[in-house]
């Protein structure tokens, strides 16, 4: 079993599914509405190179934190929204919200790049009041995330060249 | 329901009931609706507040082991064995901790009227020329306006009921409803603000605190100001009495310049508003790393913020411990009743590790005789590694990465850094100084034994020893003069807002994001004032020229400049501030009106808090105060734990639609502000947003042009793009921002739709509503004009 990244987020009796990078990637593309929501960590180690291939793959981007800033450096924002994390969780469970392209909610929602204790949060909030539609929630983080459905694995910083084969595994199978 | 010893009649004269001794106050203002409000008399206006920013819930647990019949799985709709269900728990924890946070500040209070009334006796309440409303959040929520230090005692008593009855309220089997759950933490919220101002003013007035003096003086801030040639005394806390008692007594021996008084947290502000003899350290982040220096030879805590293990730590560096509060007495002797003589050999000789002494007068003495002679013993003492004890310790670490990064807060690559110094690289080390909280969970666990709180510290030490910053002592109330200058470009806008940076040091990144955002607005020329832990953080840092924000910047309170208010319970100021522009500039009747002057700062008063650290039960309190009164609050990314936020839907019409006072009729708004409490992760991206909410309904074009030229230029400048939201802010083509104009027009037309006639500059359609100058923005049917 893995541990959460910070131990003691523990939050009750249901945590995570440890996932495989393939089965991640395949809860993605087999979504009908996913979304990636990304934070201010992709500006990191390059890992922003990762979240524009999934972009590239028809995938929305959910830009939190100043990670827009990244995209926009970068010269893309083909399908990256600007929001803030708080706003984002509050209107995936409200049933007015439209979605970024106005045409509907999203029914799976993958985490990369958040501030881990915020993103936790982000998730068990979503665990819990995204019900009706439910929204299926997944981890693609360097993280262990108990909180969303299924979960990659805690990979240390030294190890983020074993962190990004995980990401290239991910997009794959997209 | 008013407490049954306090009997008012609305618009005629309050008898006030005290100890059988009746005093008629003379008719000042008449009565509004709710003086005393009890916990269902300002539910209507709660509901119009969570009708618009709903409570949205981030469960931290989703358990509740509150009573025997559980531990109950709240998860996935389920309810425990009481009924209660996942929000209803969320908000029940939010109420518990804003009682504990209004508990502790109406508690201190309370502590500081009973000593300050010993010491100097019922003083007469004097703010000096520049003040007549002395106590605003007093008058508006009591109906009280106090003349002297007892006129406190009924409105600590109205306080003390209402704790009672909210926190029955808690308890199982009482409230179902997550709605009324947060009315009541709004009501604690709002209890904390009323206890915050009480306190403060018995301390400016019995000691007699600078009274909203912009030119209060500056002193030294920082771990590198203390001098460790002298004798020591570190003060922690929140009361300031017992410190009080330590400088007059040096000052009494003229030992003024023969020892250092250093303080950390709140109590460290006050003592400096007190006497400029004393020094700041810092904030609580600093607490365990100062204290692992071994600079202080006496400690001395009070209450509040203090290390739960504070004793562990003070033997750790043989200096004796002097508790003086009965909320923290450490399983120490209470020696209050002992001679000083006594107590002095007792600790001296280290027979005791430390006392409690309840008596602050007592315990002032006692630790100024005492550090004269600890000084002396630990000059041997060596409590920073040596370089060969560094040097072990980080190459004994194995970067395991298991233990200490999952269990650091903020979860920091301290195997990797050790590692680095293991090759003669200090430098990631010293980098982990300041986003360490100084919470020391990471030596807890690691397997090698390594204190890594004291390896932190020891790759840091040139950076420590020149953490020298400086800070205006904190100021105090705003004066109604300001008020009368600031009040109408406040609410037309044209000083685009009250920038109010508040609350503890538990940061995503260290101490420079509050500088970032103070020095940011401030150059904008927004009202920059700062309390607590944020007002030193912010004082840490120097621009190119040397200075820092209060050098830099003028103490008045108006646009472009930047305030120390003081500490936690001087935030009841910030909402003094705004109930004052609503009571001077708008000359609303303030008393016993709490509703009505809310309304009117939710609509007209463009202020934001930022609790960027908020860690502690009195944030959670503090906030919800603030939000009651109509002011949002931008969080860091740490406050998601508070387990609730109040979040607008800008694309739900219903919720912004308010009542025109003038004919009740109907008008859909721009959502204005936006949020009541939200968190951000980054301070590039809570800076757009702190400017996003400070738009307000009745802004004037020049007001909104303002506005929105900070708006679009901080997000283009944080973020690289213009805001996707910012069109929603434009009610015509007088609301562009001159130099922009052109653009924007072009932007509106052709990526937001709208009609614009771009040869005529005009905007044709598209705008939520037109600009009204008449609007009087109201969400209260009882303020419409001929409903009165
Ligand atoms: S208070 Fe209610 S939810 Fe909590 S443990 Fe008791 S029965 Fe369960
Ligand atoms: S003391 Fe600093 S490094 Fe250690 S766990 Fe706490 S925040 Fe992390
Ligand atoms: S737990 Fe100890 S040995 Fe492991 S990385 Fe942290 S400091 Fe090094």
């Amino acid at each position: 079993m893995e541990i959460p990244f910070d131990i003691g987020n523990i939050s009750g009796p249901e945590n995570a599914r440890v996932a495989q990078p393939e089965a991640l990637g395949r809860a993605i593309k087999n979504a009908k509405r996913p979304l990636l929501v990304v934070g201010s960590e992709i500006l990191d180690d390059d890992l922003i190179e990762k979240a524009i291939a999934i972009g590239k793959k028809g995938i929305p981007i959910a830009a939190t934190a100043h990670s827009m800033k990244g995209f926009v450096d970068r010269g893309y924002t083909e399908n990256v929204h600007l929001t803030g994390l708080h706003e984002l969780a509050n209107n995936i469970e409200s049933r007015d919200w439209m979605g970024f392209d106005k045409t509907g909610g999203y029914d799976l929602i993958a985490v990369l790049g958040g501030i881990y204790y915020s993103t936790s949060q982000f998730l068990i909030a979503l665990k819990n009041f995204a019900t009706d539609p439910i929204v299926r929630c997944i981890s693609i983080d360097r993280y262990y995330h108990p909180a969303a459905r299924m979960s990659s694995v805690n990979i240390s910083r030294k190890h983020t060249d074993e962190f990004k084969k995980m990401l290239d595994k991910v997009i794959e199978n997209i | 329901m008013p407490p049954s010893n306090i009997e008012i009649e609305a618009l005629k004269n309050v008898v006030i009931n005290i100890g059988g001794i009746e005093e008629e106050e003379e008719e000042w203002e008449t009565m509004g609706p709710t003086p005393m409000p009890g916990i269902a008399d300002l539910r209507n206006w709660d509901y119009k507040l969570l009708k618009r920013y709903k409570p949205f819930y981030a469960p931290y647990c989703e358990m509740c082991c509150f009573c025997t019949f559980g531990k109950c799985d709240l998860t996935g709709g389920k309810k425990g064995a009481c009924g209660l269900g996942m929000a209803a728990q969320q908000a029940r924890f939010v109420t518990i901790a804003c009682l504990m946070g209004c508990s502790a500040h109406t508690a201190h209070g309370r502590h500081l009227l009973r000593k300050v009334l010993k010491i100097v006796g019922d003083r007469e309440i004097n703010m000096g020329t520049g003040i007549n409303i002395e106590a605003p959040l007093t008058r508006l929520i009591t109906g009280i306006k106090p003349e002297k230090l007892s006129d406190f005692i009924p409105v600590l008593e109205y306080l003390e009921e209402q704790i009672a009855q909210l926190l029955d309220s808690t308890h199982t089997g009482q409230e179902g409803s997550n709605l009324d759950y947060e009315s009541k933490a709004y009501h604690a919220g709002m209890l904390d603000s009323l206890g915050k101002e009480v306190a403060d003013l018995i301390q400016i007035v019995a000691f007699d605190l600078p009274k909203g003096d912009p030119d209060a003086p500056l002193v030294e801030i920082g771990m590198g100001c203390v001098d460790e040639s002298k004798p020591v005394i570190l003060v922690i806390g929140h009361n300031v009495v017992p410190s009080v008692a330590v400088m007059d007594y040096m000052s009494d021996h003229g030992l003024d310049e023969r020892i250092e008084v250093a303080g950390i947290c709140c109590t460290a502000i006050d003592t400096t508003r007190y006497s400029q003899k004393a020094k700041i350290v810092g904030s609580i982040g600093r607490q365990l790393r100062f204290v692992r220096s071994g600079v202080a030879d006496v400690i001395m805590v009070d209450e509040q913020c203090i290390r739960a293990d504070i004793l562990e730590q003070a033997k750790r560096i043989h200096a004796p411990l002097i508790a003086t509060n009965d909320k923290a007495l450490y399983g120490l002797v209470d020696r209050t009743n002992d001679s000083v003589d006594d107590i002095v050999a007792i600790l001296a000789s280290g027979k005791e590790p430390g006392v409690v002494i309840l008596d602050p007068v007592k315990a002032g003495e006692v630790a100024v005789r005492v550090v004269q002679i600890t000084h002396e013993k630990r000059k041997e003492l060596v409590n920073i590694l040596t370089d060969e004890e560094f040097k072990e310790y980080v190459t004994m670490c194995q970067n395991c990465d298991a233990n200490c990064i999952v269990a650091c807060p903020q979860g920091l690559p301290i195997g990797e850094a050790n590692k680095a110094a293991a090759k003669g690289d200090t430098a990631p080390l010293a980098s982990l100084f300041d986003p360490c909280v100084g919470c020391g969970r990471c030596e807890q666990v690691c397997k090698k034994h390594i204190p890594i709180v004291d390896v932190i510290l020891k790759a840091s030490l040139p950076y420590v020893k020149s953490e020298k910053g400086m800070i205006r002592v904190g100021r105090g109330p705003v004066r109604d003069t300001e008020i009368r200058k600031v009040g109408a470009p406040l609410v037309l806008g044209t000083i685009p807002g009250i920038i109010a940076i508040v609350g503890c040091g538990n940061y995503p990144n260290g101490t420079k994001d509050v500088y970032r955002i103070a020095k940011e607005f401030a150059e904008r020329k927004y009202i920059v004032v700062l309390t607590g832990c944020g007002a030193m953080d912010a004082a840490l840092y120097r621009d190119k020229d040397g200075k820092t924000l209060y050098e830099k910047y003028p103490g008045d309170f108006d646009g472009g400049c930047v305030l120390n208010i003081g500490s936690c319970v001087s935030n009841a100021h910030i909402h003094g501030a705004a109930i004052k522009v609503a009571a001077i500039y708008a000359r609303r009747n303030i008393r016993g009106n709490y509703a009505e002057i809310a309304d009117y700062i939710l609509n007209r008063v463009g202020a934001c808090g930022v609790a960027w650290g908020a860690m502690s039960q009195k944030a959670a309190s503090i906030a919800s105060g603030v939000n009651r009164i109509g002011i949002p609050v931008v969080i860091g990314p740490h406050g998601w734990k508070y387990r609730r936020a109040y979040l607008g839907r800008k694309y739900v019409d219903e919720d912004w639609v308010v009542y025109d006072a003038r004919d009740g009729s109907k008008v859909q708004i721009e959502p204005a502000p936006e949020h009541m409490l939200v968190a951000a992760d980054t301070y590039q991206e809570a800076i757009p947003l702190i400017a996003r909410l400070c738009f307000r309904p009745t802004d004037n074009s020049m007001g909104r042009q303002v506005k929105l030229t900070h708006y679009m230029d901080l997000s283009m400048k944080y973020l690289g793009v213009y805001p996707d939201d910012w069109h929603i802010f434009v009610r015509g083509e007088a609301d562009l921002p001159l130099a922009r104009k052109e653009e924007y027009l072009r932007i509106l037309k052709e990526e937001h739709g709208w009609d614009v006639d771009l040869e005529a500059k005009k905007i044709l359609s598209g705008p939520v509503r037109k600009m009204d100058v008449g609007f009087d923005a109201t969400n209260l049917e009882e303020l419409i004009k001929k409903n009165k």
